[in-house]
């Protein structure tokens, strides 16, 4: 059973107890790197950015020392999930680990990058890691890490991250994490853990029923709806204080939507007062402004990250389907047409795609479209597909579907390749959204 | 007599001895889980963890108390059954009308009752559109209710959307039942 890792307090009852370290394993993570060598200049061995990639084949070692395995297996995973690598199996390798880079052992196995690495230590551990260029036959860089044994898996999305940016020329998403909603003891509560499942924690919030989180930009908080007592209110998390505060509760229902790019607004949908509408709140003064009124059900409002438009639904055509609109509640247009059902819109961060959900044959499916097109690409086809949102870097989307039985969570690509399965199985869990950095 | 208490005995230690095992078998179990209620993670007099640890659970959010919503939910439905709607829809259905007159009927006659009326979905759809239509349902059987004579402000509406599903088959039966607006009377909850 994977219950990931755990934060040890030693409190007066000295009980151990899983605790959220969440992202702040990532800003308070204990880990020293520094570069020992870098190349004089920047080298795009990969460009992603072009439509058609050929994998770059790499060639990952088991690093030395007793956590070296460990370690290695963790990049290796981060990479090959990108798609951008073809990780070659440590069985075809000639050079061992002890011994010095020699680019001639390489180029036979077609390896056009090498990782090798040493690990040290038993609690404190240091790991020296160099990546290098088979073609060049030299270095591309070499650097040195520290950490607590606890933190070993942060320790090796730090590398993955290092090494994707080093070959791509991009920032990774390894060290990233994602805020969902599991069942606990038959009641939801929010949940994190890493990007690739591991560390699932609680983060000890519960209502009856809560939906699932949107992070602000700069990834300090998260803000969601929970039913209290008979009403559902719109709540809002600090991670830099790990309190939670009251945005927003009344009569009938109340839906968060996403934070606006500075983190002082969010958008929401209420049934507060009869009609329908979508808001908006400034947080610093609680100034709430009404933008749209309606007769007809007007929810899921998503600010677009450059903070222009907001995509939204709205049933005002007998079905469910996705609008767009500017943020001031003007110029609204139809987005989907095709099938009856199309919820749950979410932006790429570049603000050029829309992920949401379509109905076909009776099932959820996932879809992305073009917020100045209608035609919608089909990502998914088995069972129900629910809950997406892109990664930061926009090249994956995370979702829930019940495929396998149980809701549980799962990645891929942005273009629907590499479905995986991330949650462990114990743990019914829904709505996903992936964290900003 | 000695063979009594032999037996006895040994029934005692039999059950002592799986009082025992049983014990040994779940508590670890209990440890790993991540099931540590939030009431025992809540206490800020926590002191912090080892130095390279990241430090969260010192000021874990409390937790939310339950409130007495549920607790009426249970006297529920004795008194009126639920209405129930079709597919995507929130539009009252005529064989909906009888039971929400009759609802109208006995909160006319009782004067002191409040009502709360709460929306539902099937499982089909995505959570927050099936909230949007359970409160939509809601609203529509309150909306019918007060056209028959009652006043708005003792109806009060909630929607669950798809949790708290009746059943949980995927067949049209389960979804029809699914699909409803449920009545509990009582002092309004709040």
């Amino acid at each position: 059973m994977n219950t990931g890792v755990r934060c040890q307090v030693s409190g007066v009852s000295k009980k151990l107890f899983p605790v959220p370290c969440s992202l702040f394993t990532v800003l308070l993570l204990f880990i020293v790197h520094f570069s020992l060598f870098t190349a004089a200049e920047a080298k795009i061995y990969i460009d992603i950015t072009s439509p058609a990639i050929k994998k770059l084949p790499i060639a990952i070692q088991e690093f030395s020392g007793t956590e070296g395995k460990q370690i290695a297996d963790i990049i290796r995973d981060d990479l090959e999930f990108t798609g951008f690598f073809l990780c070659i199996d440590r069985a075809a390798y000639i050079e061992s680990s002890a011994e010095a880079f020699n680019p001639k052992n390489w180029s036979v196995i077609g390896a056009e990058a090498v990782v090798k690495g040493t690990v040290i230590g038993e609690q404190n551990i240091t790991a020296v890691v160099s990546l290098y260029d088979v073609f060049e036959g030299h270095e591309i860089f070499k650097k040195q890490y520290k950490t607590g044994k606890s933190a070993i898996r942060q320790l090796a999305h730090t590398i993955a991250n290092d090494i994707y940016k080093h070959i791509t020329g991009e920032e990774g998403i390894f060290g990233t994490k994602v805020a969902f909603v599991a069942e606990d003891e038959g009641k939801k509560g929010l949940y994190m853990m890493d990007w690739d499942g591991a560390g699932v924690k609680r983060l000890g919030i519960k209502g009856n029923f809560v939906l699932r989180p949107h992070w602000s930009q700069d990834g300090s908080k998260i803000v969601y709806s929970s039913e209290r007592g008979g009403q559902w209110g719109i709540y809002l998390l600090d991670f830099t204080t790990m309190s939670e505060k009251k945005l927003f509760a009344s009569r009938g229902l109340n839906i968060a939507g996403n934070f606006s790019p500075d983190g002082d607004e969010i958008m929401f949908s209420s049934s507060q007062d009869e009609m329908y509408g979508l808001y908006n709140l400034r947080i610093s003064d609680s100034k709430l402004t009404r933008i749209t009124s309606a007769r007809w059900i007007e929810i899921s409002p998503a600010v677009s990250p450059d903070g222009k438009l907001v995509a939204f639904v709205s049933d005002r055509g007998g079905t469910p389907q996705i609008y767009i609109m500017n943020r001031n509640g003007h110029d609204t247009r139809r987005l989907t047409f095709e099938g009856s059902y199309n919820t749950s819109p979410g932006w790429s961060p570049d603000n050029k795609k829309i992920v949401f959900v379509g109905r076909v044959s009776g099932k959820q499916q996932i879809f992305i479209i073009s917020p100045d097109s209608s035609e919608p690409t089909q990502l998914t086809d088995k069972w129900n597909n629910e809950d997406p949102s892109f990664s930061p870097d926009g090249r994956f989307i995370i979702f829930s579907s019940d495929r396998n039985g149980d809701s549980s969570i799962y990645i891929m690509r942005a273009n629907g390749e590499s479905q995986k399965k991330i949650t462990p199985p114990w743990l019914r869990a829904f709505g996903p959204r992936w964290s900003p950095n | 007599m000695k063979r009594i208490f032999l037996l006895v005995l040994a029934l005692v230690l039999v059950f002592v001895f799986a009082g025992c095992a049983k014990r040994a078998v779940t508590t670890p179990v209990e440890q790993e889980a991540p099931k540590e209620t939030a009431q025992k993670a809540a206490p800020v007099e926590q002191t912090p963890m080892e130095a390279e640890e990241p430090v969260m659970a010192k000021a874990e959010p409390k937790k939310v108390e339950t409130m007495p919503v549920r607790e009426i939910t249970e006297a529920k439905s004795f008194q009126f059954g639920n209405i129930h709607f079709d597919f995507d829809k929130y539009t009252i259905r005529e064989d909906a009308k009888p039971t929400l007159k009759s609802i109208a009927d006995w909160l006319i006659k009782n004067r002191d009752a409040k009502m709360i009326l709460e929306g539902y979905c099937d499982d089909r759809g995505t959570n927050e559109y099936n909230l949007a239509l359970g409160e939509k349902r809601a609203k529509s059987a309150r909306d019918y209710i007060v056209s028959a004579g009652v006043t708005k402000n003792r109806l009060d509406t909630i929607s669950y959307g798809e949790e708290k599903p009746l059943c949980k088959e995927q067949t049209e039966d389960c979804y029809q039942k699914n699909r409803r607006v449920e009545f509990v009377s009582g002092k309004a909850g709040k």
